[in-house]
């Protein structure tokens, strides 16, 4: 598969994501900076690299079978590997502007 | 794996301890025990260790089974251990609570109930300190919030040996001179080191991160945040050693206490401003009815501080001590659990019936499963009565407190009524049908 190709169907990917929400923030992942970044490897795998909101989080399992199983939705996936990361950390700064709308946070408010 | 998994016992807990506190709530309304009978009568002791033990103790652990795990990003050594932690201190409540009514000449019973009691609260609560201090154990270095927790387990450790040494020489199984000189002089110690140990410094640091965690604020673990720590571990340190040593030196108790009240009141004062700190530095900016309600239950703390401070310097904490323990238990620590509570059904339901199919299909969010508008008034009457009925007992008017109670409890009863909607997903099926598992179990969670 050519680049574009595979850079398409990380987009789908992303966008599948958007089905699974954090329970406590109630928005997608995708669009709470939770997802670092989404990669398709030639024969349809994709290795999705995220975090949560806090670590040890009760919700971490959930949220990681919950991806994996979003992703695999996508036409064309034929493996899904999410890996679960806390470097660096997340903070409300990797919010997009429309899900820190949504919980009333100001644009460019970090920690 | 990463993190925390669901406590499957923590809504049995919380049940357990919810009626505690209706029953304990119904008795004051009675007018059984303080302010209608002695602060040290058996009816005062049955009404004092159903709250402590049956209430919030019952809660503590619950939430506890639930929240370690997060608090160190590892799961709970056991999830066995707690079912029979929670049989053993159930039973060892009713034993002491038989013991009470006995030593008042409510009972009549062949033997004592306190030396059954000592064994299965002992018991009770070394599974439960077990569990959790392996959990931490394995988790070392230990966050500034879990240091707290390992604070208040120790305390109620010492809390516990204490009381167990109190209803064995009430049972008459202790004769040694020097256990009888602790068990009629100690008793502040133990209610200090379980009102302010084990529950408070255990509430200090478990809300450090909670409250963080829910208004998305960053969380505190520095110079002020350590010093709160050190100022309280060195001041139940002091009533600890310092005062067990005082009373087998024969000297004064009042000295150990005094300095580590001080100590006590630098370590609230640091803790209540950390808390402002991390609610003026929240990036939400509406805050969840949770998050509102926690901040009655630090003002309540604030207010008990300075009603024991000011009490003290005019020379009449021990008329009023009665006052400052009943702000403090019921308008910061049950306050407080009530308000996280709130948060904690709807979560823990969520995770169990939403969490499974996280990523399959849409699901509601854990706000989704409350309504704050009908749980808002029955916070405010329930904070309102606390308030009023520390009035009561300030001013000695025993039957303004017994209606405050009565307002106490029906605002419980009403907030008990939300927690069984939330639980049993009523309030979410208004906007989504019911998930596949169907409703789930009102004590117990699917793990």
């Amino acid at each position: 598969m050519t680049v574009e190709a595979n850079d398409e169907l990380a987009d789908h990917v992303r966008d599948a994501l958007r089905l699974v929400i954090d329970p406590e923030l109630g928005y997608n992942i995708v669009d709470l900076g939770l997802i670092y970044f989404v990669v398709i490897q030639d024969g349809g795998i994709a290795n999705i690299v995220m975090t949560t909101t806090t670590k040890g989080c009760p919700a971490t399992n959930y949220l990681k079978e919950g991806s994996r199983d979003a992703a695999w939705t996508v036409e064309g996936i034929e493996f899904v590997d999410v890996s679960l990361t806390y470097e660096p950390p997340w903070t409300p700064e990797m919010m997009t502007d429309d899900a820190k709308q949504h919980l009333g946070i100001m644009r460019g408010s970090g920690w | 794996m990463v993190g925390a998994s669901l406590s499957k016992w923590t809504m049995s807990y919380f049940a357990a301890a919810l009626l505690a506190l209706i029953a304990a709530e119904g008795l004051m309304v009675a007018g059984f025990g303080f302010p209608n009978a002695p602060i040290r009568g058996p009816e005062t002791l049955v009404l004092v260790h159903l709250v402590a033990i049956g209430w919030l103790s019952m809660l503590m652990l619950g939430a506890l089974f639930q929240f370690v795990p997060v608090l160190v990003a590892r799961p709970l050594h056991s999830n066995r251990l707690p079912l029979p932690s929670l049989v053993l201190i159930l039973s060892g409540l009713a034993a002491l609570l038989l013991g009470f009514l006995q030593m008042g000449g409510y009972l009549a019973l062949p033997h004592s109930c306190f030396p059954a009691a000592s064994a299965l609260l002992g018991a009770g609560v070394s599974l439960a300190l077990w569990n959790l201090g392996r959990t931490l154990w394995a988790a070392r270095p230990l966050p500034i919030s879990a240091r707290f927790v390992t604070v208040g387990l120790a305390s109620i450790a010492v809390t516990a040996l204490l009381g167990i040494l109190f209803a064995l020489t009430l049972g008459g199984v202790v004769s040694h001179p020097a256990l009888l000189a602790i068990a009629s002089q100690g008793v502040p110690v133990h209610a200090i080191v379980g009102l302010g140990g084990w529950l408070t410094f255990t509430a200090m640091g478990v809300s450090y991160r909670l409250l963080a965690m829910f208004m998305l604020a960053p969380e505190l673990d520095g110079a002020s945040t350590r010093a709160a720590f050190h100022f309280g571990a060195v001041a139940l340190a002091l009533v600890i050693f310092g005062g067990v040593g005082l009373i087998l030196l024969g000297g004064h108790l009042a000295f150990a206490l005094a300095a580590a009240g001080t100590l006590g009141l630098v370590c609230v004062a640091i803790y209540w401003t950390d808390m402002v700190h991390l609610y003026r530095a929240r990036k939400r900016r509406v805050i969840e009815l949770n998050s509102r309600m926690a901040g009655f239950a630090l003002i309540s703390l604030g207010l008990a501080a300075t009603l024991a401070l000011a009490a003290n310097i005019l020379g009449v904490l021990p008329r009023l001590a009665g006052a400052v323990a009943f702000l403090t238990a019921f308008g910061w620590l049950s306050g407080l659990g009530l308000a996280m509570l709130y948060k904690i059904v709807a979560f823990i339901t969520w995770l169990e019936c939403y969490g499974p199919v996280l990523g399959k299909m849409p699901t509601p969010r854990v706000q989704d499963l409350v309504v704050e508008r009908r749980a808002l008034p029955w916070f405010m009457i329930y904070f309102v009565a606390v308030w009023s009925g520390t009035v009561a007992l300030l001013i000695e008017q025993a039957t303004v407190f017994r209606v405050s109670a009565g307002a106490m409890t029906i605002a419980t009863v009403g907030l008990c009524i939300q927690f069984m909607h939330t639980r049993r997903l009523d309030h979410v099926l208004t906007l989504t049908s019911l998930p596949e598992s169907g409703r789930p179990r009102l004590l117990m969670s699917a793990t």
